[in-house]
């Protein structure tokens, strides 16, 4: 080996975590949505249409499954679950799109009759047709291998990875484990079994949850959001009202950009980071382009 | 001309009644529970006597018992023959029973000693009559024997045809959902004593075999005492015998004339007789009765009752310690509660999380049946007040949501030789996240630690704030360790404070 070569060699491998892999590949830029006000359905409209609208996601004849936070018995008010109002407009897109049923369901952390009724659930949609809220019957949960890094397999529910489209509705919040809880955590929804195990390596268990479990559009219910004492909140001082939803199909980049709601930064969120080694999406702010409406 | 049975129909109609407030009695949606079957409770004589003598005092929810006393003072025993849902099962189920001999030691005076006994127990401040009282026995094998069995098989056929045709099964849902929202349990919980529950409850029906209505008139003691009340009564049989040209009462009659002298205070107002009879002659009037044949020495009675409800009051001191019996929110004396109790099993089955299963022996024997709740198989929920609502004598106090969420019924402890973070150095706060006081009663403390592969980490230690912590045992429900939780809810001996719900209300922490 020449002296020149080695040099080359020597420098390429010394600049390589500068140029990581990601960077290159990332030519085209990820696209987030962003819409504000106080009409939350209005708002949600303008983020998915802002996105290129509905249809892009929803054919017709599809069944699709809206996958909200409705984890815990509070009010909308104290931003512990996903805005109902957010959801409604998701769904009545989707049927405009021309879905033949959307599903909405969250596996809840209190009791579920409970989460339905007091995060306001029950009352929107007790009439909307072909519309189903629905609670989770654990019959359903499937074990899926993930191959991943930590999970090999794991228990997944089943509507959920049938339904032709998955969208993914979090909200946005304080979480005392991962700092914040976002849509990459939101999918701990669809999981079955002893869940609570993957909060020991809870990066990776998400970003292996998450490889497996594709969330073709990703909302996030930022319309109030949880500053403190989450994930469940309960005092209405920690909750801080900002008329955002933010839309996007990167779900590490929607993750990301809401990051910087909480004053805080992508890449000291540790599931993001994750997510973000393991590629299923952009971190980095500069590489993410946010539209406004 | 066929005459009216109304006794029948008002059995009917209460029978209904009574398994309608029951499906009643379960989470539908709403945070008030208007109706349940504690209707039963508050208007039963032997719960209204049983609290007396066990408090010295009463309770406005007990007024319709205490009407019913005067109700059965004037009237005699209708109760038994007309409202009471275990005597029309025992009626619906006699009919296809044969009948053999009267068991002899029943026809001694074993009733009255039975009653004695729990009322002088109850003196002795604990109030043991629920083991024993009919419409509890009833709730009981439905609350923990039947509607678990009826819900899972329910479920079952629900879930195998899922595992047959899949998503097709959505063709039944109508029905599926109709049943679940509107009788069903929502969950199914298996309870300790489901099988001893059926047992007392298929001993009462197996009796039958003997002579009719056998529990009722020879060991029931709520209808003992209903018959004590109505010695006197002034609502009557006419004529007060058999009569000699005829005498077929003997044969239609179920509880009065099994011994030759007719028994009027075992009289349950049935009116077969007066349907019955040929001749027109049976008939019920407002009169005198002319005899009653109630034949306890008093000096048995007392001999029976303190030395037998001392030592039943007694039995079991050396339980008294056990660190794990919780009871529901609000429940702030111990010996308060045991005074109250009707071991109903109601709050049992309202609880929106099956938190709360019938005490087994483990608990001793005074508190069988009475309420536990056992974190690891469900918690208090947080918003949730049902229990003390559906309480008929308010040893579960009914406290608004603001108290209740401020009512301590135990407390958080961790055991760091199996807690994650603190024995294996890992990170979890599955408790934490779960915590739902707002000002969350499970903190953690951010660590920079080598952790067991050498690797330096940042490690969250949980800890728990007691002035904060409720004891609602969710930290416990879902910690994630598979063998013993990290953490366990254990009870508070002395609540510090003077607040009787607590003392965590108005300490401020940051």
């Amino acid at each position: 080996m020449k002296r020149r070569e080695f040099l080359k060699i020597l420098g390429t491998s010394l600049t390589y975590h500068a140029f990581k892999v990601n960077d290159v590949i990332a030519s085209n830029k990820s696209v987030v949505s962003l819409a504000e006000g106080k009409d939350y359905e209005k708002i949600t409209k303008d983020a998915i249409s802002a996105l290129g609208g509905m249809k892009k996601f929803v054919k017709p004849g599809n069944i699709v499954v809206i996958k909200p936070n409705i984890g815990w018995d509070r009010t909308p008010e104290q931003a512990a679950n996903t805005h109902p109002l957010v959801v409604k407009a998701l769904a009545e897109e989707c049927l405009k799109a021309g879905a033949k049923k959307v599903k909405i369901f969250d596996r809840t952390c209190n009791d579920p009759r409970r989460c339905y009724e007091t995060s306001g659930f029950n009352a929107v949609f007790k009439n909307m047709k072909n519309v189903e809220l629905k609670h989770i019957e654990f019959e359903r949960f499937k074990k899926i291998k993930l191959d991943g890094v930590f999970l090999k397999e794991w228990e997944l529910y089943d509507e959920a990875l049938s339904a032709d489209v998955f969208i993914n509705v979090p909200v946005a919040k304080h979480h005392g484990l991962t700092t914040l809880t976002l849509a990459l955590k939101n999918v701990m929804g669809i999981m079955g079994g002893n869940r609570g195990y993957i909060h020991r390596n809870i990066g990776t268990g998400l970003s292996d949850i998450n490889a497996g479990v594709k969330s073709h559009l990703v909302v996030i219910d930022a319309t109030r959001i949880l500053l403190d004492h989450g994930p469940q909140g309960g005092d209405l001082k920690d909750v801080k009202v900002l008329n955002r939803v933010v839309a996007s199909t990167d779900i590490v980049a929607a993750d990301a950009f809401v990051t910087t709601f909480f004053g805080k930064k992508p890449e000291d969120i540790e599931i993001t980071l994750e997510a973000y080694k393991r590629r299923l999406g952009e971190i980095k702010l500069s590489n993410i382009q946010v539209l406004k409406s | 001309m066929k005459k009216i049975n109304l006794a029948k129909i008002s059995q009917i109609l209460f029978f209904i009644l009574f398994l309608f407030l029951f499906v009643r009695t379960e989470y539908r949606g709403s945070d008030e529970i208007s109706l349940a079957i504690n209707s039963f409770f508050r208007a039963n004589p032997l719960v209204v006597v049983s609290y007396f003598l066990a408090n010295f005092s009463l309770n406005w929810l007990l007024l319709p018992g205490i009407i019913m006393i005067f109700a059965t003072a004037l009237l005699g025993r209708f109760f038994c023959g007309w409202i009471c849902p275990l005597g029309t099962t025992i009626d619906l189920a006699t009919k296809y029973i044969k009948k053999g001999k009267p068991l002899s030691f029943l026809k001694t005076n074993l009733k009255y000693y039975l009653l004695i006994l729990l009322l002088f127990t109850t003196l002795f401040r604990i109030n043991i009559t629920g083991l024993f009282e009919p419409i509890a026995i009833f709730v009981r094998f439905l609350t923990f024997s039947f509607f678990p069995f009826f819900g899972e098989a329910v479920r079952s056929i629900w879930v195998g045809m899922y595992e047959i045709i899949g998503d097709k099964r959505e063709v039944f849902s109508l029905i599926y959902n109709f049943l679940k929202s509107n009788i069903l349990p929502f969950r199914e919980t298996f309870y300790p004593f489901a099988f001893f529950s059926l047992f007392i409850f298929g001993l009462i029906i197996f009796l039958e075999r003997f002579e009719k209505r056998n529990w009722c008139k020879n060991l029931c003691p709520l209808g003992t005492l209903l018959s004590v009340l109505s010695k006197f009564s002034l609502f009557n049989r006419i004529p007060m015998k058999l009569c000699n040209d005829c005498g077929e009462c003997r044969h239609i009659c179920p509880t009065t004339f099994d011994k030759e002298i007719f028994q009027n205070q075992d009289c349950i107002l049935c009116i077969d007789c007066v349907l019955k009879c040929k001749y027109d002659r049976a008939k019920f009037i407002f009169t005198l009765k002319s005899n009653s044949v109630v034949n306890v020495s008093k000096r048995k009675i007392i001999f029976t009752g303190l030395l037998g409800g001392y030592f039943l009051s007694k039995m079991d001191l050396f339980y008294k310690n056990n660190n794990r019996l919780l009871r529901p929110p609000g429940v702030v004396d111990e010996n308060d509660f045991l005074k109250k109790c009707v071991r109903c099993g109601e709050c049992i089955k309202i609880c929106l999380k099956n938190a709360l299963y019938p005490a087994t022996l483990e608990y001793g024997l005074a508190n069988l049946y009475t309420p536990v709740l056992i974190p690891r198989k469900g918690y208090c929920e947080y918003n949730c007040t049902l229990c003390g609502q559906v309480c008929p004598t308010n040893a579960i106090p009914k406290l608004p949501p603001e108290i209740k969420k401020r009512s301590i019924i135990g407390i958080a402890v961790f055991d760091k030789n199996h807690c994650l973070p603190y024995a294996k150095k890992v990170n979890c706060m599955v408790c934490e996240e779960h915590c739902p006081v707002p000002k969350k009663a499970i903190r953690f403390d951010i660590k920079k630690e080598t952790n067991i592969e050498g690797k330096e980490i940042v490690l969250k230690k949980p800890y728990v704030v007691d002035e904060l912590c409720i004891g609602c045992g969710i930290c416990e429900y879902v910690c994630p360790l598979t063998s013993k939780p990290g953490i366990e809810v254990y009870k508070v001996k002395e609540p510090l404070g003077s607040n009787s719900y607590g003392y965590n209300g108005d300490i401020k922490i940051s």
